[in-house]
C-alpha cells in the first residue's frame, strides 16, 4: 500500500520521513498533489504495511490518506483542521 | 488529475495569464503593469486615504477580481474553508516588510516577470535578489522553521475579506467624494483599463491561480527542495506569453511595449543593488509566509484568514511606504527606503531565527 501524509510545516514532513526510514519504510518528500489539497506545502509519500510506521500520528501531521486506484482513502485528519 | 495533466494545466494557465496581463496594458494599465499585486494594493490604499501620494490612488478592480475569483471557484469546488490562527501578528509584520521590499523594487514577483517580458533588465537583478531571498528562507525551512498550525474557524470569518472586496467594488463604482482617485495624467494611478475589463481579468486570473496554485515563491522553493519544476513552469509560461504579446504589440502599434535595456523603463529605477536587496527581502519574507503576494490573495479568497491578515499587512506596508518616503520612484530609491529595507531584512531574519531555533522541537 502507498500512503501520502501532509504536514503543517516542511520540517514536520522532514521529520516524519526520517521516522519512516528509521523503521525501514521507503519515503520521499514531495509537493502536495493538487487533487489532494489546494494548499501547496510538503507531503511525504511512503509505502509499507502500516499507515503509521512511527507508532502514533505526529502532532505536525494534517492528514494521511491511502492512495487507491480511484483516488485517496482518508485515514487520519488532525483535530480542528 | 495526474502529474502530466497538472503540469500542462499550470503551463496553459500561465500562457493565458500572460496574454491577459499584456492586454490589460493595451487597455490602459501602466506599461509592464498588467498585474502588480504590490502596486495595486498600494493604489487601493491610496484611494482609501491611507496614504497621500496623489499619483497612485485608485481602487484596482484586478485585486477585487483575484480574491473573488478564488473565492467563487473554491466555493464551487467545495474547497472553501475558514481557517487561521497560525501566528497572525507575525504574518502581518512579514506582509508589511514584504511590501517595503516590493516598493523598493517597484513591483511584486508577478510584476518582476512582466517587467522582464517588457525588456526591463533591471528586473534581472531583482530576480537574482529574489532567488537569494528564497534560498535564505529555505535554509530556515529545512532547519525547523514553522509559524504553527492553522485551525478550522467559523465560516463567516473566512468570508470577511471577500465581502470587503465587494464593498470596495461598490465604492469604486459609486466614487463617493471621500475616495481618492488620481487625476487624469497625474501618474500611474490614472492609468487603468475599464473597470469591467479589469474586474473580469482579475476574476479569471484569480480562478486560474486557485486551480493551479500558481506561486512564484512556491515555484522556486519547490525547485530547490524537490527539483520539481511544475509550479515554476507556470511563471515561465507567463513570461513567454507576455513577451510574445509585447513583441507583437510593439510591431503593430506605435507604442513600445518591449524595450530592452536598463534606462528609461516604465515605473522602474536603475539602482541594481537596491533592486536586488528589495527583492531579497520579498523572497525571504514570502518563503516564511508560504507564498508570494498573489498566492496570499488567492488563499485569502479560499478562506485562509492568516493570508487575509498578510494582505492587510501588505496594505499597511504600502501606506507607510508612501507616508514616510520609503517607496522608490523612477529616479531611484530614497534614503528612508534603503534604511527600511535593511531593517526589514533584519526583522525577517529575527522572525526566522525565533521560529526556527527559539522553539522547543521535542527531539
Amino acid at each position: 500500500m502507498v500512503y501520502i501524509a501532509t504536514f503543517y510545516s516542511h520540517f514536520g514532513a522532514m521529520r516524519f520521513k526520517k521516522d519512516c526510514e528509521r523503521q525501514g519504510v521507503e519515503a520521499r518528500l514531495m509537493p502536495v498533489p493538487r487533487d489532494l489539497s489546494s494548499s501547496c506545502g510538503t507531503c511525504v509519500r511512503y509505502g509499507g504495511e502500516y499507515p503509521c510506521p512511527a507508532g502514533g500520528w505526529p502532532e505536525e501531521m494534517e492528514q494521511a490518506v491511502a492512495v487507491t486506484e480511484g483516488g485517496y482513502r482518508p485515514l487520519y485528519r488532525a483535530d480542528r483542521s | 488529475m495526474d502529474f502530466k495533466q497538472e503540469k500542462a494545466g499550470i503551463i496553459l494557465a500561465g500562457l493565458v495569464i500572460g496574454v491577459i496581463a499584456a492586454v490589460l496594458v493595451v487597455l490602459g494599465n501602466p506599461l509592464n503593469m498588467g498585474f502588480c499585486i504590490a502596486c495595486f494594493l498600494r493604489d487601493t490604499a491610496g484611494a482609501l486615504g491611507l496614504h497621500g501620494a496623489a499619483n497612485v490612488q485608485y481602487i484596482r478592480p484586478e485585486i477585487i477580481g483575484l480574491v473573488l475569483g478564488s473565492f467563487l471557484l473554491a466555493s464551487f469546488r467545495g474547497e472553501f474553508g475558514s481557517k487561521g490562527g497560525s501566528a497572525p501578528v507575525t504574518r502581518f509584520v512579514l506582509g508589511f516588510f514584504v511590501m517595503i521590499g516590493c516598493l523598493m523594487f517597484l513591483g511584486c514577483p508577478f510584476r518582476m516577470i512582466l517587467r522582464l517580458a517588457g525588456g526591463d533588465l533591471n528586473a534581472v537583478l531583482g530576480l537574482v535578489g529574489f532567488v537569494c531571498g528564497i534560498l535564505l528562507g529555505v535554509f530556515f525551512l529545512t532547519r525547523g522553521y514553522s509559524l504553527g498550525r492553522t485551525y478550522k474557524l467559523p465560516a463567516l470569518e473566512g468570508r470577511v475579506l471577500p465581502v470587503v472586496q465587494v464593498v470596495l467594488l461598490v465604492l469604486l463604482l459609486a466614487a463617493p467624494a471621500f475616495i481618492h482617485f488620481t487625476e487624469a495624467g497625474g501618474g500611474p494611478g490614472a492609468q487603468h483599463a475599464a473597470v469591467l475589463a479589469s474586474l473580469a481579468a482579475g476574476l479569471v486570473v484569480g480562478a486560474l491561480a486557485q486551480r493551479t496554485r500558481l506561486c512564484m515563491v512556491g515555484g522556486i522553493r519547490d525547485v530547490v527542495l524537490f527539483r520539481e519544476w511544475k509550479l515554476l513552469a507556470g511563471f515561465v509560461a507567463i513570461f513567454a506569453s507576455a513577451l510574445v504579446c509585447n513583441l507583437i504589440l510593439t510591431g503593430v502599434t506605435p507604442t513600445a511595449y518591449f524595450k530592452l535595456g536598463l534606462a528609461g523603463q516604465a515605473v522602474a529605477h536603475t539602482d541594481g543593488l537596491w533592486n536586488a536587496l528589495g527583492m531579497l527581502l520579498v523572497g525571504f519574507g514570502c518563503v516564511l509566509l508560504g507564498g508570494c503576494p498573489l498566492r496570499q490573495l488567492v488563499l485569502a479568497g479560499e478562506g485562509n484568514t492568516d493570508s487575509a491578515i498578510t494582505v492587510i499587512g501588505l496594505v499597511a506596508g504600502a501606506a507607510f511606504a508612501h507616508n514616510f518616503g520609503l517607496a522608490s520612484s523612477g529616479e531611484g530609491p530614497t534614503a528612508n527606503g534603503r534604511i527600511a529595507v535593511l531593517l526589514g531584512i533584519a526583522v525577517v531574519a529575527v522572525i526566522a531565527c525565533c521560529n526556527t531555533f527559539g522553539k522547543k522541537r521535542g527531539e
